[in-house]
């Protein structure tokens, strides 16, 4: 049985960064040409730089042509938002994305494809009414990823790879003060006292049983920001796709085909073998919106006329095999790898979470109503309001990173050496290390499928009052069970205690969301309430704010600004 | 849940790495209703008195990192293993089975595998079971100076063609995602240090062709020291095991050829 750490390593920066993605990574180069003499850690709870969902981004929206328009991106934005975003912060991205594909480019060092005439190739990408998805074959993520992390050995900041942010750790005046961390592969606790702190840790989607994300996507940030008594928006919204691999009890379950393969003229059926969006959409069938595609997949399942695996089939087959390993060689081994055919034969899919489109509410830099606190990149919240769209997250991370590294500075210059309290750090680690000093409970395995399965039922696509009170009360049911979690030793590279403490932040951001689904009494977007299901602008052109209270999320609603663009068009 | 069984003759090679004939389903016997053997698992353990040897039940489809985790679920929670995006880009999840460096989230658990040995990628510090330390690696990555360092005086992104020489040199070279398979593959990099490795040197020449980037010279020359191009023995087991079809034995060869021209 493990004891309580005695020695609490203590590091010193200047500004600690919490996550090494798009954001993160922009962060630490923008500071470090800002602020050349500044400390910069960068705390990842992977590996640094490889971790996250910035390396699967097939695709970086920004209106580089002449003919594009900030102002026809921006509509694309707020039209895919259902004009629930923060108009200024979408202003934000579309005028900022050209600029940051510059420099991904010139200073980076980012080899983006190419057209004939040498320029940068664009492509089209759903919801974008301009071909303006900048891209690096079908690797753009990992393009972007390996040339950010690579500047990393030119800047070098202090880099805490394995190493997993607790809490924040805020001084009298509710101001941040630094992070309580653990290193995953010493077992070792550790204060870092910073002047400032950027979250960018990304969100949750690994709340629902199947996902796209990568695995350390549970909410950290998120959970620690609405401790720490940051106001977040768009809880209720979580972006799914229509068409995540169903893989039995393979981890590979999530893993994508492309929403294209449905515009392109595949078809959709239930488990009985119908073409099941001739009850949703006759018109346009395969091709309906996709949030519409994902609902119906989804009713289908729910309503026992799934496959057998808990999915419906998408089928292409009917093109020929050699026009679809033609057109779509990628997708085909993907499908082949799960020891299916996407070119011979249909193929078993589910609507898949994808994007955690709400988050901690930012200003223009990323700053958030507690002192010396950022946050960029998912983990903030209000830029694509009720609707993400592909190519639009990767430009939110990138954007709004460089923006919290450049205002970074500046603020840490003008904040203090933060005087964390040791009782209050020693509280934190007393219960990040009591899994491993219980000698009995359950492990965190089956409680994590648990929490899974019930986020999925009912706080998926398809939402009712009912469902998510039954939610919040199976909820509080498993995190009863979770304080009693039992993992054995060592503490080294321990990744049950590992999943015993991401179940906490799932568990806090799983109620923040219920609790926003449950007050948005319409339907926008991803969010669709089927005791709710019109759109209802009258009333809520409105985003639903929670923060923590005393008997846990507290919610308000506030009005929408429409600063730039009104609805019908003004 | 199993997926449902397609009774269409699978004939890709890609599946599951055993040769399909007709309408069977991947693990054998399941559809004569006998249940198929369990597949015995061995694990180099960093703890000599915790569980080396498992028997687990087969899952279809199951990939190598399906199988840690039914272990550490069903068996022993403490096997400690890396993964992250499970799909081939975060380069995490890199073990050898049996003695091949491969990702666990892309092998495929053969039907034919009665007996397979899990071991940590050789070459690297073993921090537990099959988790290693990849600091020596990106030592090496460092040195030869890996990030990019702009021209001078480019006005907005270079205007180059996508069948310009360059592109066609650089592109096929750069998915790397710093795995380390080539490197634990290489019989000359590890404890001794003597060689900068398969991944640094494929780096260094993508880096090298880029006519956008200033210190090509340079790099060639840190490249060309006795730790570089010339600790390359020509065993080609990189390019061998490189999960990204990557070959960084060519690269290898074409930095010497390049040197060469340097040269003279």
């Amino acid at each position: 049985m493990t004891s309580l750490p005695v020695n609490i390593e203590a590091i010193d920066a200047d500004v600690a960064v919490l996550g090494s993605g798009g954001a993160g990574l922009m962060a630490v180069l923008h500071m470090a040409r800002a602020g050349p003499r500044l400390r910069i850690a960068l705390v990842s709870k992977g590996a640094v730089g490889r971790s996250g969902c910035t390396l699967m981004v097939q695709g970086y929206n920004a209106a580089l042509d002449p003919k594009d328009s900030l102002e026809l991106h921006f509509a694309d934005l707020l039209r895919g938002g259902l004009f629930l975003n923060d108009q200024e912060l979408a202003w934000i991205l579309v005028s900022n994305a050209p600029r940051i594909i510059e420099e991904l480019e010139g200073t980076v060092g980012c080899f983006f494809d190419r057209r004939k005439d040498g320029r940068i190739s664009q492509k089209p990408f759903a919801g974008q009414s301009f071909d303006r998805k900048v891209y690096r074959g079908d690797l753009t993520g990992l393009e972007i990823m390996g040339r950010l992390r690579d500047q990393l050995s030119r800047i070098r900041p202090l880099e805490l790879g394995d190493v997993r942010a607790l809490d924040l750790l805020l001084d009298e005046s509710g101001g941040v003060s630094g992070v309580a961390l653990l290193n995953l592969r010493t077992g070792a606790a550790i204060v870092l006292r910073a002047r400032v702190v950027i979250v960018a840790t990304g969100g949750a989607a690994t709340l629902y049983r199947i996902a796209s994300t990568a695995r350390e996507k549970t909410g950290d940030g998120l959970a620690m920001c609405y401790r720490a008594g940051a106001e977040l928006r768009d809880m209720e919204m979580m972006q799914f796709l229509s068409v995540g691999l169903v893989a039995a009890g393979s981890r590979l379950a999530g893993t994508l085909l492309e929403e294209t393969l449905r515009i392109a003229g595949a078809h959709l059926y239930n488990g009985r073998g119908e073409r099941f969006m001739a009850r949703y959409d006759p018109d346009q069938m395969e091709r309906a919106a996709r949030d519409l595609v994902v609902r119906a997949s989804y009713a289908e399942i729910m309503a026992g006329r799934g496959t057998p695996g808990g999915g419906v089939l998408i089928d292409i087959s009917h093109f020929g095999a050699e026009e679809v390993e033609r057109r779509f060689p990628t997708l085909v081994a993907r499908t082949r790898q799960i020891g299916k055919d996407l070119a011979r034969e249909p193929v078993e899919i589910a609507p898949v979470a994808h994007f955690q489109i709400g988050g901690v509410i930012i200003g223009p830099h990323g700053e958030t109503s507690i002192p010396g606190l950022f946050v960029a990149g998912e983990d903030a919240g209000g830029v694509h309001g009720a609707g993400w769209t592909g190519g639009n997250g990767i430009a939110e991370s990138t954007v709004f990173g460089a923006r919290a590294g450049d205002h970074a500075v500046a603020v840490a210059e003008g904040r203090q050496m933060g005087r964390p309290s040791e009782t209050l750090a020693g509280e934190i680690f007393q219960h990040a290390f009591a899994p491993l000093r219980r000698e009995h409970g359950p492990l965190p395995f089956g409680l994590t499928n648990a929490l899974k399965n019930v986020i999925w039922e009912q706080v998926g696509p398809v939402r009712h009052a009912e469902g998510l009170m039954k939610a919040a009360e199976q909820i509080d049911r498993i995190a009863e069970q979770i304080t009693r979690i039992s993992v054995p030793d060592p503490a080294v590279a321990n990744y049950a205690w590992q999943e015993a403490l991401d179940l906490e932040s799932q568990v806090t951001v799983a109620r923040t969301m219920i609790s926003s689904a449950l007050i948005r009494q319409e339907s926008r977007g991803v969010h669709f309430r089927s005791d709710h299901p019109q759109r209802d602008d009258e009333n809520w052109l409105r985003y639903v704010v929670v923060r923590e209270g005393p008997d846990g999320p507290a919610t308000e609603t506030r009005p929408v600004v429409l600063s730039r663009l009104h609805p019908d068009g003004r | 849940m199993r997926p449902r069984v397609s009774l269409e003759a699978v004939s890709s090679p890609k599946t599951s790495g055993a040769t399909k004939v007709t309408g069977l389903m991947h693990a054998p016997g399941l559809d004569a209703g006998i249940p198929a053997t369990p597949i015995r698992v061995r694990i180099a353990r960093s703890d000599p008195s915790a569980q080396q040897t498992f028997e687990v039940e087969r899952t279809n489809p199951m990939m190598v990192l399906d199988l840690l985790l039914a272990i550490q679920r069903d068996h022993d929670p403490t096997i400690a293993f890396r993964y992250s995006c499970r799909v081939a880009l975060c380069g995490t999840c890199t073990v050898r089975v049996n003695g091949r460096p491969v990702l666990a989230c892309q092998k495929a658990v053969s039907d034919d595998w009665e007996d397979i040995r899990l071991e940590p990628l050789s070459g690297l510090p073993v921090v537990r079971d099959l988790i290693v330390d990849m600091t020596p690696f990106f030592e090496e990555w460092t040195r030869i100076m890996p990030y990019f360092v702009p021209v001078g005086g480019l006005a907005g992104p270079a205007l180059i063609p996508p069948d310009a020489l360059e592109r066609r040199i650089i592109d096929p070279a750069r998915a790397c995602i710093t795995c380390a398979a080539c490197y634990a593959g290489c019989g000359m990099v590890g404890d001794r240090r003597l060689f900068l490795g398969p991944a640094a040197l494929i780096r260094a020449m993508v880096l090298i062709a880029d006519s956008r980037d200033d210190a090509g010279a340079e790099r060639l020359r840190a490249v060309s020291a006795g730790d570089g191009v010339d600790g390359c023995h020509y065993m080609g087991t990189c390019t061998a095991v490189c999960p990204k079809d990557l070959d960084p034995a060519g690269a290898i060869r074409r930095l010497r050829r390049w040197r060469l021209t340097a040269r003279q």
